[in-house]
């Protein structure tokens, strides 16, 4: 198709790294931009108004009387506060589990007072019965790694299924659809704008993990890492700055996907009137007024509209590297 | 298996599936009427709001009950209002006489002692009957004789107006079904009432009150029989209750002609809860709901324009004792003071906001009396103005300093104690937009002086139990009021505190006066103590009176017999019944 051609795909690739530097812009200016409303203040005079209808509300009012543009600026405020950071931290998270699960496997093994001191220290901190029990283990651990120490002897090791545990873990998390656990968990943790990026985060890990698991396979074999072996280079040092960095690369292609699932995650968070507190703005609570106004069509449109323009972009962006190289 | 038995079979499930996935109408003779969250208990001594009431309404009678087209009590289980004698100046005395024909659905017939039994559990201890102990603790005794088990005497503390009223509105219960050994026989009425809370543990008592919540129709529908026209057949939490009409209820064959306030015509209600205002809307015109009462003002305004309305629905409206309120968390130091809670008070604007939510529609007030309500009403007082400045100046009156720059709010140091932050709470019911946008006004109002204000909606349920653990500093909700009774120990006086009184609001002086309304002698005397009691709810400011609402209720046409009242629910139940054709406009 005459549309599909290379030409027209950097073209729409370079509107949407603009409609997205737009929405970076917006959100990082919103407190100072000039706005005739604040996103909270309720104008009781104007509810539900339709745009251009009222004094100052140019794209109109929702149910309560707040200025359906303010809430879009912060709106998109939030959503680039929330799912950036979001995005990459689990991308950050992913990508060390996955790439430590991919470089050792379920191979390396681990000295026996490292795991005793491990285990303790976990023991205690995640509060489990007889917290105390945690102390005593870890100080047992500590006790034998001293006394294999002054005798000088080699620590017995035990191996660790590094990769068997967070693949484990990332399939079981993969089990569960993302929205059933972030609204289970919200509903446990409550709400606040910290809260939801700690429990987006932690949903959304499993795939750079996976992906930087698989490159990482590919890419501990090759000649590179071997030499670096060979010349005595410690393991962690190899893994750090030798491989790390080349399995890192299909990250450039799954941020902006990941963001992009953030974003419509939150979206949907918020129409539901979970995650989010009530003053917060959200193009996703935005949209949610409708079910009290269904007249009231510019208050889901105008936070529709940026919120399918944004996530177009971002699959879009996701591709212009590949775009590029073509 | 042959490709023809495959193909059957691909067949068989496919209509399978698609049978299960329609809906299912298991009742067409069911009266559907919308609920906006889950009753939450039946316990007839423990209705948090209006919703458990309305069920526990239907369950079980009363003495006496409203009687709501003509907003005045009649009698039910009695058979007239009671005679009133005065014993001296500081006692009523009040006798009844329970109906010959009042019987359980076993053919026992409703006695004295279940009045009595009744009267007893509300003040046994381990129960959660704190609000029936305030609303009833001036029914001091009750005398019932052998020779006439069906009359009986309560013996009142002071004289009052209201009285022969007060003391009929409350559901019978069976002694026979929770005290079948009749233990709490044992135990007079005054006793109980006066038993310290300290008092050592009685295993009888004990025993009572376990063999009543586990009679508690939440938990075991059916232990807890009820003398009224229905029975519970179905409650699943968060989406419907069932309704159904006993087929041997007492009045259809005991009474000719049955009264008004007897008379339960629908076979089977079915409350359906849905939260969402415009899904119950979409309900009511698809024909799933029958019954729409308190609708939006906007989902009125929308139907009653709606070319489609003419014919499928009708509209009714009335006025309302329902009044939207504020109310502060007085138990809070920083809420403390009345000055602080005048102060607040100006930032709510109630004007601008009955112009958004009702369009217009309902009455301002300066109190939690109607304006309706002209006898008693204080029209001296005036309405609480919208006024930033004003409300600046009062917390600096009350001892609040703003902070050196904007971010710091207000602050006061009060001697011997850790100094103070003005910073709110405010909690509301999370489904409700009228609250919503309530909330959410003061909270642009109260950052523009300098106050942060937190929202926190709330499911309905946490809601009642925050209500009742003070946790919150502001909330938002609606009260419930009628035309002839002015008992407000329940939510103002300290006897409510830790049950209706929510605010936690107690001085001697409003205790006093609380008192002196519910045993005015004369209705001249307590329209003086009522405009009295406005004048200083105004001062000390516990709550926010904002506006009455108007009653509102959408109905489909084929249901007829709709009598809409201004009393909640805002029509009567009993009477409705569904038409084969869709009946006449009002």
């Amino acid at each position: 198709m005459a549309l599909l051609t290379p030409a027209f795909r950097l073209w729409s690739q370079w509107l949407a790294v603009l409609w997205l530097g737009v929405v970076l812009l917006v959100a990082a200016l919103a407190p100072v931009l000039p706005l005739p409303y604040s996103p909270n203040s309720p104008d009781l005079a104007n509810i539900a108004t339709p745009p251009l209808g009222a004094a100052g509300h140019w794209l109109g009012t929702d149910p309560q009387g707040r200025d359906v543009l303010s809430i879009l600026v912060f709106g998109a405020r939030t959503a680039v506060l929330l799912t950036l950071p979001a995005a990459v931290l689990a991308a950050v998270l992913g990508a060390l589990v996955g790439g430590a699960a991919g470089f050792w496997g379920n191979a390396t093994r681990l000295a026996v007072p490292y795991w005793l001191l491990g285990g303790g220290v976990g023991w205690w901190a995640l509060q489990l019965p007889i917290p105390l029990l945690g102390l005593g283990v870890a100080a047992g651990g500590l006790g034998v790694g001293l006394l294999f120490g002054v005798r000088k002897q080699r620590f017995p090791s035990w191996p660790i299924p590094l990769n068997a545990v967070v693949m484990g873990t990332a399939t079981t998390l993969d089990t569960v659809p993302r929205l059933v656990l972030v609204v289970a968990m919200a509903a446990g943790t409550g709400v606040s704008i910290p809260g939801l990026l700690v429990l987006l985060t932690l949903t959304s890990w499993p795939l750079p993990a996976r992906l930087v698991r698989a490159q990482m396979l590919r890419v501990r074999i090759l000649p590179f890492v071997e030499a670096a072996r060979a010349a005595g280079i410690s393991p962690q040092r190899v893994w750090l700055h030798h491989a790390l960095p080349h399995a890192l690369q299909p990250l450039r292609t799954a941020l902006p996907l990941s963001m992009a699932g953030l974003l419509g995650l939150e979206s949907t968070l918020s129409f539901l009137g979970i995650g989010l507190p009530p003053d917060v703005a959200s193009w996703g609570r935005l949209m949610a007024t409708i079910r009290n106004e269904p007249s009231a069509w510019w208050a889901f449109t105008f936070p529709a509209l940026c919120l399918i323009i944004s996530i177009i972009s971002l699959n879009s962006l996701s591709r212009l590297r590949s775009t590029l190289e073509e | 298996m042959t490709q023809h038995s495959l193909g059957k079979l691909l067949c068989t499930t496919i209509a399978g599936l698609l049978y299960s996935c329609s809906p299912q109408r298991t009742d067409t003779d069911a009266i559907r009427i919308r609920w906006s969250h889950d009753p939450e208990t039946l316990d007839p001594f423990q209705s948090p709001n209006q919703v458990p009431l309305d069920a526990v309404n239907l369950l079980h009678l009363g003495l006496l009950e409203v009687d709501l087209t003509r907003l005045k009590y009649a009698p039910v289980l009695a058979e007239r209002l009671p005679t009133t004698h005065l014993i001296g100046d500081s006692l009523t005395e009040l006798r009844y006489t329970l109906r010959a024909a009042a019987a359980w659905d076993n053919g026992h017939p409703v006695l004295a002692s279940d009045v009595a039994f009744t009267l007893k559990l509300m003040f046994c201890p381990d129960l959660p009957n704190e609000a029936a102990r305030a609303r009833f603790g001036f029914i001091e005794e009750i005398t019932t004789t052998a020779t006439a088990p069906r009359r009986f005497t309560l013996v009142c503390r002071g004289q009052s107006l209201e009285y022969s009223v007060a003391s009929g509105d409350f559901p019978i219960l069976s002694e026979a079904a929770i005290d079948p050994r009749r233990q709490l026989r044992r135990y007079s009425l005054r006793a109980l009432q006066r038993r310290p809370v300290t008092a050592p543990a009685d295993t009888v008592l004990l025993g009572v009150a376990r063999r009543y919540r586990a009679a508690s129709p939440d938990r075991s529908p059916g232990l807890l029989p009820g003398c009224g026209p229905y029975e519970l057949v179905k409650w699943e939490k968060d989406r419907y209750l069932t309704l159904r009409r006993k087929t041997n209820w007492w009045p259809d064959a005991g009474l000719r002609p049955v009264p008004a306030v007897l008379q339960a015509l629908p076979k089977r209600l079915e409350y359906v809860i849905i939260p969402d205002a415009a899904t119950a809307t979409l309900a009511l015109r698809r024909g799933d709901l029958d019954v729409y009462p308190q609708m939006p003002a906007r989902e009125y305004a929308r139907l009653q324009t709606a070319p489609s309305t003419s014919n499928a629905l009708r509209l009714y409206s009335s006025l309302s004792y329902s009044v939207v309120l504020a109310g502060f968390n007085t138990r809070q130091p920083a809420l403390a003071d009345a000055l602080t809670r005048q102060a607040l008070s100006h930032c709510f604007d109630a004007a601008g906001l009955l112009k958004a939510t009702q369009m217009g529609a309902g009455t301002r007030t300066v109190g939690i009396l109607s304006p309706a309500n002209r006898m008693n009403y204080n029209d001296s007082l005036a309405l609480v103005p919208f006024d930033l400045k004003r409300a600046a100046a009062l917390l600096r009156q009350a001892g609040w300093q703003r902070g050196s720059d904007a971010e710091a709010g207000w602050v006061r140091t009060v001697a011997n104690r850790p100094r103070q932050q003005l910073a709110l709470r405010v909690r509301y019911r999370a489904e409700e937009t009228l609250f919503a946008t309530a909330a959410l006004q003061f909270q642009a109002a109260a950052a523009q002086i300098g106050v942060p204000v937190t929202l926190l909606p709330t499911e309905s349920g946490t809601f009642s139990a925050s209500m009742q653990t003070g946790d919150f500093d502001v909330y938002v909700r609606t009260l419930n009021g009628n035309p002839f009774m002015f008992n407000f120990t329940p939510i103002f006086h300290s006897e409510g505190i830790g049950a209706g009184n929510t605010t936690g609001f107690n001085t001697l002086a409003s205790d006093r006066l609380i008192e002196a309304i519910t045993t005015a002698e004369t209705e001249q005397r307590r329209a003086q103590l009522l405009r009295q009691f406005q004048a200083l709810m105004q001062r000390e400011m516990p709550v926010v009176p904002l506006f009455f609402l108007p009653n509102r209720v959408a109905a489909s046409s084929r249901i007829t017999g709709l009598q809409v009242s201004s009393l909640k629910p805002g029509y009567s139940v009993k009477t409705l019944v569904r038409a084969p054709q869709p009946s006449p406009a009002p």
